[in-house]
């Protein structure tokens, strides 16, 4: 018994993979970086408490968000999976909670206001929502033919997806159905399955439309359609294409950036920090940071084809497409090819629930991987 | 995994992933390498500014060198629409902190709208609106000039509030404090007159400013628009330099690229001395108190320059409350004032001139030789003038008055004006049956030859042109014809006359100083920042009178006459030969129910006036004094000459006020 206990542990340290969590660390840190470059000089030192520097806070959240990269990555996902349909009525309920008491900022009720702290459950909500959808439509292959585990993982996604799009926040909203819609293609199911799907989609879509606000709907337009762009949007998307666009080859060095460091871009430290740093480090460092992110999802794809069964694949998936979606619309929209969501970048924007949140799926994808089957991961 | 139908949709997941990766590579290509040139350029627009430097203002001094008007820095607040918080809530907190810095409501409150219903019902519609508090609502949207035009929130604003809204300006995103020199005049009352005050450009003016390239205005520049100020704007205000700033997004300057100094305004030195012209000021305001007169006006000029010594006007406003901005209850309140404390009555005031009036007529006479010094009339307190249409039935005909209604007896030229006797000028003005007079034409050339009919061309703002009656005037203005009765008035300086206290000081000047028509001017020199002199002191010449110098000189001696012996004896003082001319000039006011306004006797009021010049021999200054509805001359306006040139030569003054005193020595 010890002995094989003994041997248990030393395999799955053996299959963790180091390469992610180094490729996290080095996201964090370069986020951490960018922060106290588009905040630092913004605002004036003198009368600023240490937890008023965003840098302090996004240094605390990060060492909490690795607290829980690493111990979720222990227990078995199996035995989290197990709990999960638990944690999925808490986090329905605390969404609940925040649409009656939620704060409102930015036009969005989508804050949860614990004493100085604010949380945004959503983000919470997301890594969940994929756990159990992950073990819902983690069944056997064959059993595709059947409607079922689609019909019911539907119907535990549209909650969440329907109380956060309610908030309104329309950017997650999306971003949690696309990464069902990508979990549940690559789950196997089938083709005829989804066009019911696309069809419901296309049923739904223009009722949705219609439901949003009109600075939502605005910033779409605004868009697909330059000259009816809200003044404020369009301030910064031009102010962020100067950003990028003056920074050239090698960028104009950290904390030089004329754009960020005079405050002619806005919310650098949040949806726009990807300017900032192509402004700062040019075309090489944007680069550099777009191969590094695309690597981080590169690999938590092979974490998922390597998994030992199709819940833990399901798992790695979803998050993989979540990490995608978000940081595919971030940097589009940092480079006007998508319209302004007010999406953060992952693991590189500042704010705490996001990255406490990222960092606690990245350690289930870890989990994932320390609890794979190691042959097949020679054939990728 | 073994299941190859699922492993093909986890290679297309990648292929995704990796086509994801190409387009956002291939845009930051395009961004950042293609078109890199043009966002450099777009960005270094962003932050940097050419932005004019504006030339410190020239200052003002007095003709002893004392220091009149200096420039202190004085704060605006501005708020920039487009830099406001975007979130509803903070952008409503900014504008609430702001509000209570300043003192300023943000919205409009209940209260207020009952107070402005309640008020409509008035008969002045300024006067409602000035009841309202401006709210910052108000301000930003009747100012509004585009998102990321910045608003003048508040002028003026104290030191120490402009100093913590800067301070917590990061907190207050799209306030500013902006530092702008303006004037305070250290004399205030004083010399406000003379001086003037700046206010902003008015908007239809701006083009005519702006065509003055070399002087580089701006918008919202402050300019000189009364007095001083305004006449020599264009040598105050210096040459604005330039400089390469770099800003950020609020317009705040973060770094000095390079400069080009701005050359200071020039320095103006009056001919005005202030010790002058405050003891001036408060003999007029002594006598003024004694004649219970609410307008009065004295000038001294130097006859042999033209130089303007001393200019009252009262009552008279404060200009340091133009600087920056007046508000709009304290100019309401001044221009409202029935006494016109805003006007300068020395330079705009027009009035009969009265008997003060009738050395012109003497000398057009002796000098077109109507009269010799010889020639009498004889004066039995009343004339007649035939009807124009019955001119034999005496009945119809009118009568005129000397105010001395006993009457002169025989009187010469200069027992004439010694006594002010209206019947010679009457005569001599007008003519009779058997006594060729003047007429109106050549009375009318005698007037303007004394400079009467138009501006002297002082440098100060707002001169009144005066009135110098013609017949055609008269059908124009009247639908009448010209009747010998309107000559007789325009002789003793009634009926159409109208003049300037300036004028008819300037034209006793010519007189004292034997026939030249000076050009009044109140500049001594122009100088540049180091103290060289650019524009020194030039006597400028209207015209030389077409008078023989004898002729003045018989005029002057009936001058001094009249103040030896005659009706201005009030005027004596001590030591010094004093010439001059009294005058008690009608003018009607009508009361309540339309009638004329008389006194016990059947008397029109009278503005009192004195002219003088002294001393009698080799003149050092000519004076006028005027006292709205302040009564007669000599017993009014001649006591107030006498005590401005007892101040002027030295002696000690007399108390005015004192109904006890003997003003007589």
């Amino acid at each position: 018994m010890s002995t094989t206990r003994t041997y248990h542990k030393v395999s799955i340290w053996r299959r963790y993979d180091f390469v992610l969590l180094i490729l996290v660390v080095i996201l964090v840190g370069l986020g951490i970086v960018m922060i106290y470059s588009a905040y630092e000089y913004s605002i004036p030192k003198e009368g600023r408490t240490w937890w008023d520097n965003l840098v302090n806070r996004q240094i605390i959240f990060a060492i909490i968000g690795f607290i829980l990269f690493f111990g979720v990555s222990i227990i078995d996902y199996r035995h989290i999976l197990s709990l999960s349909y638990i944690l999925y009525i808490g986090v329905i309920l605390i969404l609940l909670v925040t649409s009656v008491l939620g704060h409102t900022s930015f036009g969005a009720q989508s804050w949860l206001r614990i004493q100085n702290l604010t949380l945004q459950p959503s983000e919470l909500a997301k890594v969940l929502v994929i756990l159990v959808t992950a073990n819902v439509l983690g069944v056997e292959d064959d059993k595709f033919e059947k409607l079922t585990p689609l019909l019911l993982s539907a119907i535990l996604v549209l909650p969440p997806v329907a109380l956060i799009y309610l908030q309104p926040d329309f950017g997650t909203a999306m971003i949690l159905f696309a990464s069902w819609i990508v979990m549940v293609f690559l789950a196997g199911v089938r083709w005829r399955h989804l066009a019911i799907i696309a069809g419901i989609a296309g049923v739904g879509a223009p009722i949705l439309w219609f439901r949003l606000n009109p600075y939502q709907r605005k910033r779409v337009t605004s868009f697909l359609y330059p000259s009816q762009a809200d003044a404020g949007d369009s301030y910064n998307i031009r102010q962020a294409l100067i950003s990028i666009g003056s920074g050239g080859w090698w960028g104009k060095g950290l904390l030089k950036g004329t754009q960020s460091q005079l405050y002619f871009l806005r919310v650098r430290h949040t949806d726009f920090i990807f300017s900032v740093w192509a402004e700062e480090m040019g075309f090489i460092g944007a680069i550099v940071l777009i191969g590094l992110l695309a690597l981080l999802i590169w690999r938590i794809i092979r974490v998922a084809m390597t998994a030992r069964d199709a819940k833990g694949r399901l798992i790695a998936i979803g998050i993989a497409a979540m990490i995608f979606i978000q940081t595919f619309i971030n940097i589009g929209m940092n480079l006007n090819l998508l319209p302004v969501t007010g999406l953060p970048l992952p693991l590189i924007s500042y704010g705490g629930s996001s990255l406490v949140a990222t960092l606690l799926a990245l350690g289930l994808v870890e989990n994932v991987a320390m609890h794979s089957k190691p042959l097949e991961a020679d054939l990728f | 995994m073994t299941n190859w139908y699922i492993r093909g949709r986890y290679v297309l997941f990648r292929i995704i992933v990796i086509a994801a990766v190409v387009l956002v590579s291939a845009k930051l290509w395009d961004l950042q390498i293609v078109s890199s040139q043009s966002y450099q350029t777009e960005a270094n627009a962003n932050r940097f500014r050419l932005v004019q430097i504006d030339a410190p203002r020239g200052v003002i001094y007095d003709s002893a060198g004392r220091l009149l008007v200096r420039n202190v820095p004085s704060f605006s607040v501005m708020v920039t629409p487009g830099a406001l918080p975007e979130d509803t809530e903070q952008r409503e907190q900014v504008l609430q902190k702001l509000g209570d810095y300043l003192g300023i409501p943000v919205h409009e409150t209940a209260l207020d709208s009952i107070i402005y219903s309640s008020s409509s019902e008035g008969a002045e519609p300024l006067a409602i609106n000035s009841q309202r508090t401006k709210t910052i609502d108000d301000i930003m949207n009747t100012q509004y000039n585009g998102e990321w035009t910045a608003v003048r929130i508040a002028s003026n604003v104290p030191r120490d509030i402009a100093f913590i809204i800067e301070e917590t300006q990061t907190q207050m995103p799209g306030v500013s404090v902006v530092a702008e020199p303006i004037r305070e005049y250290l004399e205030g009352e004083l010399m406000s007159h003379i001086l003037g005050y700046e206010g902003r450009i008015p908007a239809d003016e701006l083009e005519a400013y702006q065509a003055q390239t070399e002087l580089k205005y701006q918008p919202d520049d402050l300019v000189g628009l009364t007095g001083i100020e305004a006449t020599q704007e264009s040598v105050l205000r210096g040459t604005a330099g330039q400089k390469h700033i770099e800003v950020d997004a609020y317009e705040h300057e973060v770094a000095v690229l390079a400069e080009d100094e701005p050359v200071p305004g020039a320095n103006v030195r009056l001919t005005i001395d202030v010790e002058l012209q405050r003891a001036v000021e408060d003999i007029l305001r002594d006598g003024m108190k004694r004649a219970n007169s609410d307008v009065g006006v004295a000038v001294l000029l130097d006859p042999n320059t033209g130089k303007l010594l001393s200019s009252v006007s009262l009552p008279s406003f404060d200009n340091n409350k133009f600087s920056g901005g007046i508000s709009y209850d304290e100019y309401y309140q001044l221009s409202s004032d029935p006494n016109h404390p805003m006007i300068d009555h020395a330079i705009s005031g027009q009035y009969p001139p009265g008997s003060t009036f009738k050395v012109i007529p003497a000398a057009a006479a002796l000098q077109e030789g109507i009269i010799t010094l010889g020639t009498t009339v004889n004066c039995q307190g009343t004339i007649k003038v035939p009807n124009k249409y019955f001119p034999d039935d005496p009945t119809l005909a009118q009568t005129f008055y000397c105010w001395q209604t006993w009457g002169h007896g025989n009187v010469n030229v200069t027992e004439a004006l010694q006594g002010s006797c209206d019947i010679f000028f009457y005569t001599v003005g007008g003519g009779t049956n058997d006594f060729e007079g003047l007429g109106i034409d050549r009375l009318d050339e005698y007037m303007k030859m004394f400079g009467f009919g138009s501006p002297t061309g002082i440098e100060l703002t707002g001169e009144s042109k005066g009135l110098v009656p013609t017949p055609k005037w008269k059908v124009q203005n009247y639908g009448e014809s010209w009747a010998l009765g309107d000559t007789y008035n325009a002789s003793i300086g009634q009926g159409f006359d109208l003049v300037t206290p300036l004028q008819l000081v300037n034209a006793t000047a010519a007189i004292a100083n034997g026939g030249t028509l000076y050009q009044p001017q109140v500049v001594e020199e122009i100088t540049d920042a180091d103290g060289h002199v650019i524009q020194a002191f030039q006597p400028k010449v209207i015209r030389e009178l077409a008078i023989d110098k004898d002729i003045l000189a018989y005029v002057r001696a009936a001058m001094r006459d009249t103040v030896a012996n005659g009706t201005a004896r009030y005027a004596q003082i001590p030591g010094i030969e004093v010439a001059g001319k009294t005058g008690s000039a009608e003018y009607a006011v009508w009361d309540a129910n339309g009638d004329l306004v008389r006194d016990e006797f059947g008397h029109l009021p009278t503005h009192a006036w004195f002219i003088a010049f002294a001393p009698y021999e080799n003149p050092e200054v000519a004076v006028v004094v005027f006292l709205e509805g302040g009564g007669t001359g000599a017993e009014m306006a001649a006591p107030v000459v006498a005590n401005i040139l007892r101040y002027y030569f030295g002696l000690p003054t007399v108390d005015l006020s004192d109904p006890t005193r003997q003003i007589i020595d």
